[in-house]
């Protein structure tokens, strides 16, 4: 247990450690920087985008950043910061992890962070509650098995969700020509192959051409929807499953 | 003295011959693929029969070959009986008989490792772009460092992941990168030393042409239009064509109203000078980096009724186009996936963006797979049944739009999407409608197996489900069908050696050689 609490301990130490680093940078850059190189340190009023300069892209733990930020660059109308070395090195660290943040190759997924109810709820509840009433009351219930969906999850993983909630596998029942009929959730089924569970957890695999294969897919109404459903209805029907 | 002399000399003399005259590019591939898509037209066709219709049923392993990294993803080249293979930081030397190694070059590098899509050669050197966007030369017979050039700075997170393509005496690069925001190019290098011959930008200066579909200077210094496949040429035009890719910031189009040219467009250049001689545009103003480096395919048929030198692409926005390449008119654009992010076609023939459907704060729905339509995966053209193929994807997806607190795009990206549940087939598409004749339902998911057409009528590609087969090219119907034991992320080749038909694909790590049985 000790041990335990003593790596849960380093751990969190290891990891916050150049956070707080860069965070006590990001509070000294506001005061010292933002002013002519703007608070995300993209350029400002004055001062040209510090995350897209080559300074600061070779920089090596404040090589080439530190003279700047020392000696400033009065040629370009850049006066000398009087920081402390300790300061300077947070303020090389907050403008490494701001290139950290902003270079990034794929989108990914929306953050709980900004994607807040607030910033997501556009749409209108009444005309979202009509369309579920239209398009989803045939399998569920808002005092059922939707009762308190808002509480479940957070608003962008619901706004996900409600459109396709994957992960649930489409259960197959396979006829041999000859013997028992297997059931259970479907594997993979390609041009050539099934594959099943069964009830167990063994796995199983027929060639097609031996045998009938019926798939019920619990997702099909949501594959359907998500060929037909109109941007609008999206944001009606979020902001009519928010108050469930 | 003499006698060793002249013998060491004829060595020499042979061992030249093994190189690549520049000459073969212009041949159609049969005992070699000497490069990326086979020959300059991108169609990957080969006018090799031996396996077809009536016998594909048999083919059967001749070898394989164990890279040791997770993934090929590139297209492999043959030459003189040697396979030529790349991945990040590796090149293999491979016996095209026997898929025993000669030589296996490895260079540890920063940057971006994403994919290489392969090497190109020239005489007896192979050119290879890295991870750290340099471009080495190396020789052929040995693997070993001939130069090493830098081409951009990793830095700003350029990499170069295409296959350079040789055209006359001149390598032709270009560079990729979706970390940062940055502009792209195109660059003719001398063959033997690495000296820059021309470099032409994806994006104008301001005052040039195409500075008009910018707001400012300042959005044009970070437009982006990366390049990640390599392009096609015309001999007969001496033009080459490329694709380019996306504007940046990559989500938020506010901050770059207008059309942002030569992103998302089909560029036509004259490679003697890097001019641009037209362009074509498929996706003006892109906001869901939907690429349009999709291959240029190349091919002479009738089009409405009309022999024509045409281009096809089947872009990354959903929509299939048909020029004429010779002036870049446009003939035909049909969507070949459901899209639901145009309002409609205009005059010029480019889809016209819905900006209710550029990712929004609050997310925006829409009627496309996040990934796109279609990827890098090579599509392919038969001349034999005239049809265009390509592996494409159905879906839907949420589009969001990040702002950081000044109201500034946040980042390179600027935004967030979520995909639902998608779906790939490969279609075969009539080129004049752009309407499929057959479609074969690949399997849920991504799957990015290019597409081989060979005059034998035989197709070759590659499914979700780990599946690698041989179509009726006709029809669509499976003729053989096994699996690789992975993902098949790369473009299938086919070469004739000793009179024997090989079929190459990659599977993860492992290359496959397939053939008939003795």
């Amino acid at each position: 247990m000790k041990t335990l609490s003593f790596v849960v301990l380093f751990t969190t130490m290891l990891s916050a450690q150049p956070n707080e680093t860069a965070e006590r940078g990001r509070q000294q850059y506001v005061k010292s920087c933002s002013f002519c190189h703007g608070v995300s340190a993209d350029g400002g009023a004055e001062g040209p985008s510090l995350i897209r300069s080559a300074s600061l892209r070779h920089d090596n733990n404040g090589d080439l950043i530190g003279p700047v930020i020392r000696e400033g660059r009065p040629e370009k109308g850049m006066p000398p910061i009087p920081l402390s070395p300790t300061q300077s090195a947070d303020v090389v660290a907050f403008l490494h992890a701001q290139l950290k943040k902003l270079d990034k190759t794929s989108p990914g997924k929306p953050s709980r962070d900004h994607f807040t109810r607030a910033v997501l709820l556009t749409g209108d509840a009444e005309a979202g509650k009509r369309f579920f009433n239209e398009a989803c009351a045939r399998c569920h219930s808002p005092a059922g098995d939707l009762a308190g969906i808002a509480k479940k999850f957070p608003p962008v993983e619901l706004q996900t969700r409600f459109l396709y909630p994957a992960g649930k596998p489409a259960m197959a029942t396979v006829t041999p020509a000859s013997g028992a009929v297997v059931k259970g959730p479907l594997v993979i089924m390609d041009a050539f192959f099934v594959t099943i569970k069964d009830a167990d957890g063994w796995t199983h695999t027929w060639p097609l051409k031996l045998v009938k294969v019926d798939v019920s897919d619990p997702l099909a109404a949501h594959r359907a929807l998500l060929k037909t459903i109109t941007n609008a209805n999206v944001h009606n029907l979020f902001a009519y499953l928010v108050t469930l | 003295m003499k006698l060793l002399f002249l013998a060491a000399a004829a060595v020499i003399q042979l061992i030249n011959a093994q190189g690549l005259n520049p000459e073969e590019l212009l041949k159609a591939p049969t005992a070699n693929w000497p490069q990326f898509n086979g020959d300059y037209s991108g169609r990957r066709y080969s006018p090799l029969k031996q396996i077809n219709k009536d016998n594909a049923h048999t083919l059967t392993v001749a070898w394989a070959f164990q890279s040791r990294v997770n993934n090929l993803k590139g297209t492999p080249l043959e030459v003189n009986g040697t396979v030529y293979m790349s991945a990040p930081d590796h090149v293999w030397a491979i016996d095209a008989r026997t898929g025993r190694r000669l030589w296996h070059y490895e260079r540890p590098s920063e940057g971006d490792h994403i994919a290489s899509r392969g090497v190109s050669m020239y005489k007896n050197q192979l050119y290879f772009g890295t991870p750290d966007a340099h471009l080495i030369c190396l020789d052929a017979r040995t693997g070993k460092e001939l130069w090493n050039k830098v081409i951009a700075d990793v830095a700003f997170g350029y990499y170069i992941s295409l296959a350079p393509l040789i055209v006359k005496d001149k390598v032709i690069v270009g560079t990729s990168g979706d970390s940062a925001d940055v502009p792209h190019f195109l660059e003719a290098l001398r063959p033997e030393t690495g000296e820059v011959l021309w470099r032409w930008n994806s994006i104008p200066e301001p005052g040039q042409a195409g500075s008009e579909t910018w707001p400012n200077a300042e959005s044009m210094k970070h437009g982006g239009g990366p390049l990640w496949i390599t392009g096609t040429y015309d001999p007969a035009l001496n033009l080459m064509y490329w694709g380019t890719g996306n504007p940046h910031p990559v989500l938020a189009g506010g901050g770059r109203r207008g059309d942002n040219l030569y992103t998302c467009s089909i560029v036509a250049i004259n490679p003697d000078t890097g001019k641009l001689a037209w362009y074509f545009q498929p996706s003006p103003h892109d906001t869901h980096d939907w690429d349009a480096v999709e291959t240029p395919v190349l091919f002479d048929a009738d089009f409405a009724g009309k022999p024509r030198k045409l281009l096809a692409q089947a872009s990354r926005n959903g929509y299939f186009f048909v020029l004429d390449r010779s002036t870049g008119e446009h003939l035909l654009t049909e969507n070949f996936a459901h899209v639901d992010w145009t309002k409609g076609i205009d005059k010029a023939g480019r889809p016209i963006p819905d900006p209710a459907k550029d990712p929004q704060p609050e997310g925006a729905f829409t009627r496309s797979p996040a990934a796109g339509s279609t990827n890098w995966m090579a599509p392919s053209y038969d001349p034999d049944t005239k049809l265009f193929y390509v592996n494409a994807e159905e879906g839907s997806s949420m589009w969001y739009l990040l702002l950081d607190p000044e109201k500034k795009p946040e980042g390179h990206q600027a935004g967030a999407t979520n995909t639902f549940w998608q779906q790939t087939h490969l279609l075969a598409l009539d080129y004049q409608t752009g309407k499929p004749k057959w479609t074969r339902e690949a399997g849920d998911g991504r799957g990015f197996p290019g597409i081989l057409t060979t005059a034998g009528g035989v197709l070759f590609s590659g499914d979700v489900a780990g599946g690698i087969f041989a179509l009726d090219a006709t029809t669509g119907k499976t003729l053989w069908h096994t699996y690789g034991g992975g993902n098949f992320n790369s473009s299938p080749i086919t070469y004739e050696l000793d009179g024997k038909q090989y079929v190459l694909t990659c599977v993860d790590g492992t290359v496959y050689a397939w053939t008939l049985p003795d």
